[in-house]
């Protein structure tokens, strides 16, 4: 399944202009279980997405909300020459075909 | 007496010790929702406070010291919330004056209050907390080893941090104490850190920081914590170790799961937030139900810091920004709109500069439908039916980053590739002129963490009496 079928929330954002935060969160224990097991949101793979080195990557287990937090580096700094995305609130897409 | 000196009398001589807290609005300048603010005003709060900056609005507003918001909206909002503090006659503190919290954004907000005041005949107190760092005290401290970066930008250098045309730090607690010290009606900071504006009160009343804290990083973002979330002013009731959160619009309700989960929003790590003097854990932190709109917190550890930081912001000027406005439907045009993009770079490039002369000007293009938003490695499977094309110029002056967006326009309506059908025009402008200025442009070239002994000397607070 599609994380977009399963997750109830999957965001991103900037964690201040030099980092990028996503969140992505389950409606049950199981389906958040699920998350945690999956290759696609392991810190080698959401790495090769971005673009960043797999050590920059921090997979945050979040138990309290059944969810995952997933913070790496920006390209470059919020609102610079070229930014895609100052806000950085549309960065989560290609997480959502990622198969759970 | 004034309002920060009548609510440590009052709060003191209270049974229950307990103080509540209300957080207004998470962006002053957008709007500050009825009827919860004036719920939250009837429910006779101890303070109340709103946060006015942030970086995410990007660097501009920082370079160029003006606000995000409206200025007519942002007096509206001061004034809203200026009775009911008064009305009260309690503490009103807001933190990251005008979007960025540099001295013209600070400025600016307090003539606004200053009109306010006037105009309302308010007179009150009120303390100012400045956060400019002075670009020569951050060299002595990179010289002195105690400046580190936080990411993708370079290490700090001297000659960096005298390039910025602003350079604020955020304010932590401790400033917040010292302005409450000068029994103030009213607090208006530079840039500051969010928690402070809650969390001051608190620490200056004897409360433990991890509490405070937690509850802080809650309300400085309105009902945003509730579900379903939304920016009606929240209140915090903040007793020895814990608080209960309720949303002042009945129909937002603060759940275990709604509260916990705020703790990941805009936050690099969910169980810790650290601040200038310490963090606070919230790893330990439980989540009750009191009932079904109710919530209250407790249990976040607080671990000091060894050594006080300040967190340094900076906006270099890059120069001047047009931007050009385009769409297409054609699909030869969309399906090699890459290539036609980069060749008429090359041909603007010979127009606008002269021969061997190197540009003077970045462009950049953002194609809509294909992948402006996202890098996407691959094409998509199906190509859109229309795209937008965004342009983008920086320049050092506005005539010049407009001649450029100007030829761009031009010679990409009339760009001829194999397999044209359109020959009498690749783009569709939505209006004229499809070439706008945007004004300065700037990048953030400073977000590094400095330490330092005493942030006391960074962060003056003055005294000044309003109205009357």
């Amino acid at each position: 399944m599609r994380l977009m079928d399963l997750a109830r929330v999957a965001r991103s954002k900037n964690a201040g202009p030099l980092n990028l935060t996503f969140d992505i969160m389950f409606e049950t224990e199981a389906d958040y279980r699920r998350g945690l097991a999956a290759e696609g949101l392991k810190a080698e793979h959401v790495a090769g997405i971005y673009g960043v080195s797999p050590n920059a990557v921090r997979v945050i287990p979040y138990p309290a909300a059944l969810a995952i937090k997933i913070t790496l580096p920006r390209q470059q700094a919020a609102g610079g020459p070229g930014d895609r995305d100052v806000y950085g609130a549309q960065q989560h897409a290609p997480l959502l075909g990622i198969e759970l | 007496m004034n309002a920060a000196f009548k609510l440590r009398q009052r709060f003191h001589a209270r049974g229950d010790r307990a103080l509540k807290l209300v957080g207004a609005t998470g962006q002053l300048g957008y709007g500050v929702p009825e009827p919860a603010f004036t719920t939250a005003v009837e429910r006779s709060p101890d303070m109340i406070g709103a946060d006015m900056g942030s970086t995410d609005i990007g660097p501009t507003f920082l370079g160029s010291g003006t606000m995000a918001t409206s200025p007519e909206q942002t007096k509206r909002d001061l004034a809203r919330l200026l009775a009911g503090a008064r009305k009260l006659d309690v503490p009103l503190v807001i933190g990251s004056a005008g979007s960025a919290g540099a001295a013209p954004h600070l400025d600016a907000t307090l003539a606004m209050i200053r009109e306010i005041a006037g105009e309302a005949g308010h007179r009150f107190r009120m303390a100012v907390i400045r956060s400019d760092i002075p670009a020569d005290a951050v060299a002595d401290a990179i010289a002195a080893g105690r400046v580190q970066g936080m990411g993708v930008l370079p290490e700090l250098t001297a000659d960096a941090a005298r390039a910025a045309a602003h350079l604020v730090g955020q304010a932590g607690t401790e400033a917040f104490v010292r302005a409450l010290e000068t029994d103030p009606d009213v607090i208006v900071a530079g840039r500051a850190c969010d928690t402070a504006i809650y969390a001051s009160i608190p620490e200056w009343l004897g409360f433990e920081p991890a509490a405070a804290t937690h509850m802080a990083k809650i309300v400085e973002c309105a009902s945003l914590c509730c579900l379903p979330g939304g920016r009606d002013p929240i209140m915090a009731t903040l007793d020895g170790d814990g608080f209960v959160l309720e949303s002042m619009n009945p129909e937002r309700r603060a759940t275990p799961m709604s509260v916990a989960a705020h703790s990941l929003y805009e936050q690099g790590d969910p169980h810790q937030i650290v601040e200038p003097a310490g963090a606070c854990m919230v790893d330990t932190a439980r989540y009750t139900a009191v009932d079904d709109r109710r919530m209250r917190v407790e249990g976040a550890r607080w671990v000091p810091a060894e050594r006080p930081t300040i967190k340094l912001e900076g906006a270099e000027y890059l120069g001047e920004r047009a931007v050009l406005l385009a769409g297409s439907a054609d699909p030869r045009f969309i399906g090699r709109v890459g290539a036609i993009l980069e060749e008429v770079s090359g041909v603007v490039r010979n127009l606008v500069c002269g021969p061997g002369e190197a540009p003077d000007y970045e462009l950049f293009f953002r194609t809509y439908g294909l992948d402006a938003v996202f890098p996407w490695p691959d094409p998509p499977e199906t190509p859109p039916r229309e795209i937008f094309i965004l342009g983008e110029c920086i320049a050092p002056s506005q005539a010049r980053a407009l001649a450029v967006v100007k030829s761009t326009k031009q010679y990409l309506l009339h760009h001829g590739f194999p397999g044209r059908l359109s020959t009498s025009g690749n783009i569709a402008f939505p209006f004229t002129p499809p070439e706008l200025s945007a004004g300065p442009a700037y990048r953030f070239n400073v977000y590094h963490l400095m330490t330092v002994d005493d942030p006391a000397p960074f962060f003056p607070v003055s005294v000044e009496d309003v109205g009357g």
